[in-house]
């Protein structure tokens, strides 16, 4: 199990299309990815549930964790941290 | 024989003949069976209909994105989302254990995320209704239909409902369905002039009976003596399959003695330039602009109503199109704008006190788009505001027109100023007509709401639906005190309310003086018939005697005479 803290860069926060394109990374890796803001006890939530992760109500500026298991969590991390790092006027669709 | 036939209003001077469907979109599911499910069974049930909606959502996004671009087939993306959502499969499956059938499952797993994104702020809050649009489509699929699909309707379908809002409608394919029949509504509600601007066969205001009528039923519904009828005999079907096609005049027409008159054509969106052109409109009086804004997430660009605007023109290259700045409010709600809730919409922000208020900013990309049109080729372009009810208003709407064009010329941006026009909608203008006529071009009764202002009698309520109707006196005084104050100060006058589309008003409205007649496309070739069989005299001596009546029922005794 691997597992990092990550700040949101993205204007949304992990909503609308940085949210989207979050769950669709976590969906392209052969991973179990879990995720919490990063300060405070809330239980990790599913990362591929679009609903579960918006219920967050995570901002651009805070920190989340993510928790990965699997063959490719490492690679997985590596992908989501990309994601929630640019901000939203470089996510691209490719 | 014919079994049985029920009286409504017609909607449309046009009769079709089909299958009912019946459109029951608020249908309850029936209770869940008491002695719980086969769960496996309801497991595959949601998969399979999972499956379907995925391709169905598909299809759509290509669709959309071909018809309309890539940015608004996004949102069939997230549907995608939702559809496949571990949150959402989850609560569906539990649901199913708990003994639930599939649509019920679907249902109680939808609640409490849509619950959830209604409480947030802003843009999130749209998500709920794509998580209802989500579950509407499971649902429908996992009931065979119950919620029917207006999209999807076979050739040749009459569509029963007991109301049809401006959402249904935009989905129905007028090239296939044979027509509509509605419970309640009016001439004026918003399903039956979406008729009238597609020559759709259509009856409004059955009543309770219409419910009588099963799914798969054949009906003819006569639009144009308001009835529905019910497993129509051999003799009736011809009929109506004939059809009765009035005789389309292309050419402007002018009455016997040479008063010509502008019969044209209100258009709601694009596709309705082909009906207005193929039924002779010689121009369009009303272009109404609301269509950009809708069913988007933010107000369209100066460009895409620029292309929208010179489109209408080039449909008419030797006429003129009127439009109409934008003109929410009232029943018309756009999310994006922002627009309150209000206690008396009809008497609140609406048409041009939002645009010199909270929706500036979109009202100046407007007149941009506008005034570059104005250089455009094609027909001549002519503008007016919405509501206005003072001069002040019209005053500041002009000032923004200035405003707009010193803009345009300091960039170098090619531009003229069309002419310019007011709404004659509210009683304020009618007693300030002089004024306004002074400072514009020309004026335009909006008889709809006049109607539904000087007889203080809201359009969709039927319980005053006698007190809404352009035929009382004060209406049809507070237009001629309109049209002699437009004609005293050089501006023309135009009608583009549902009462210039009444072919047996014709006579009348020529008679009171009105330069030009706009209307839906289908009443068009009756209009025009009309107004050339008439004189400037007889219909002058027609428009006075209705004057002086007293009563609307006289009036309603004078107009239909032979």
């Amino acid at each position: 199990m691997s597992e990092r803290i990550v700040t949101v860069v993205p204007e949304a926060g992990l909503h609308a299309r940085p949210a989207a394109k979050f769950v669709e990374t976590v969906n392209e890796h052969e991973a179990d990815v879990r995720v919490a803001p990063a300060d405070g006890d809330d239980d990790l939530v599913a990362a591929g549930s679009m609903i579960a992760i918006t219920s967050l109500g995570v901002e651009s500026g805070d920190g989340v964790r993510i928790v990965a298991e699997g063959e490719d969590a490492h690679e997985a991390l590596d992908a989501l941290e990309t994601v929630l790092t640019t901000p939203e006027d470089e996510l691209t669709n490719a | 024989m014919n079994d049985r036939t029920l009286a409504g209003t017609g909607a449309t001077p046009r009769a079709g003949v089909g299958t009912v469907v019946w459109y029951r979109p608020d249908a309850e599911l029936e209770e869940p069976p008491e002695d719980g499910v086969d769960e496996d069974e309801e497991l595959g049930r949601f998969a399979e209909a999972r499956s379907v909606a995925r391709e169905e959502l598909e299809r759509e996004r290509e669709r959309t994105a071909e018809r309309v671009g890539d940015e608004e087939a996004a949102v069939f993306d997230a549907h995608v989302q939702f559809l496949d959502d571990p949150q959402i499969e989850d609560g569906v499956e539990a649901a199913i254990e708990d003994g639930l059938p599939a649509e019920h499952a679907v249902e109680r797993a939808f609640a409490d995320p849509i619950e959830q994104f209604e409480g947030m702020e802003g843009r999130m809050s749209e998500r709920a209704d794509d998580l209802r649009d989500v579950r509407d489509r499971l649902v429908r699929l996992l009931t065979d239909g119950e919620r029917t699909d207006l999209s999807t309707l076979p050739d040749g379908t009459v569509v029963l409902a007991e109301r049809l809002t401006p959402s249904d409608t935009a989905q129905l394919d007028p090239e296939r369905i044979a027509g509509f029949a509605t419970a309640t509504g009016e001439r004026t509600s918003h399903a039956a002039i979406f008729a009238r601007s597609l020559a759709l066969p259509a009856v409004v205001g059955v009543g309770g009976e219409l419910n009588e009528i099963g799914d798969g039923t054949t009906v003819v519904v006569d639009g144009d003596d308001g009835e529905v009828v019910v497993n129509p005999d051999s003799e009736r079907r011809a009929a109506t399959a004939d059809g009765r096609e009035a005789d389309v005049r292309h050419d402007p027409v002018a009455t016997e003695d040479g008063t010509e008159i502008d019969v044209a054509a209100n258009v709601g969106r694009p596709a309705e330039l082909d009906a207005a052109k193929s039924q002779g409109a010689d121009g369009v009086g009303l272009f109404r602009t609301e269509f950009l804004f809708l069913d988007r997430d933010a107000p369209p660009i100066e460009d895409e109503q620029y292309e929208a605007i010179t489109e209408a023109l080039a449909a008419f290259p030797d006429g003129r199109v009127v439009v109409r700045t934008l003109d929410v409010g009232g029943d018309k709600q756009i999310p994006y704008l922002d627009q309150p809730e209000e206690e008396n919409p009809f008497l609140g922000e609406r048409g041009i006190r939002r645009s010199l208020g909270p929706d500036e900013d979109p009202f100046e990309t407007q007149l941009r788009a506008l005034l570059r049109a104005g250089a455009a080729e094609g027909g001549d372009l002519a503008v007016m505001f919405p509501l206005v009810a003072t001069v002040g208003e019209l005053d500041a709407a002009l000032e923004r027109v200035e405003s707009v064009a010193a803009d345009l010329a300091d960039e170098g941006v090619e531009h003229a100023v069309p002419e310019l026009g007011v709404m004659i909608e509210t009683p304020g203008a009618v007693f300030a007509a002089e004024e306004l006529a002074e400072r514009v071009d020309f004026l335009s009764i909006g008889t709809n709401d006049l109607a539904q202002y000087v007889m203080a009698a809201a359009r969709e309520n039927g319980r005053v639906a006698d007190l809404h109707d352009p035929l009382h006196p004060p209406v049809l005084r507070a237009i001629e005190t309109s049209v002699e104050a437009a004609h005293a100060n050089d501006a023309w006058i135009g009608m583009c309310g549902e009462m210039a589309g009444n072919p047996n008003l014709t006579e009348v409205l020529v008679g009171l003086g009105l330069d030009e007649l706009s209307m839906s496309a289908v009443t068009i070739p009756d209009v025009k018939a009309n107004v050339s069989k008439t004189t400037r005299e007889a219909a002058r001596a027609l428009a006075d005697r209705v004057l002086a009546a007293e009563t609307k029922e006289t009036v309603t005794e004078l107009v239909e005479e032979p």
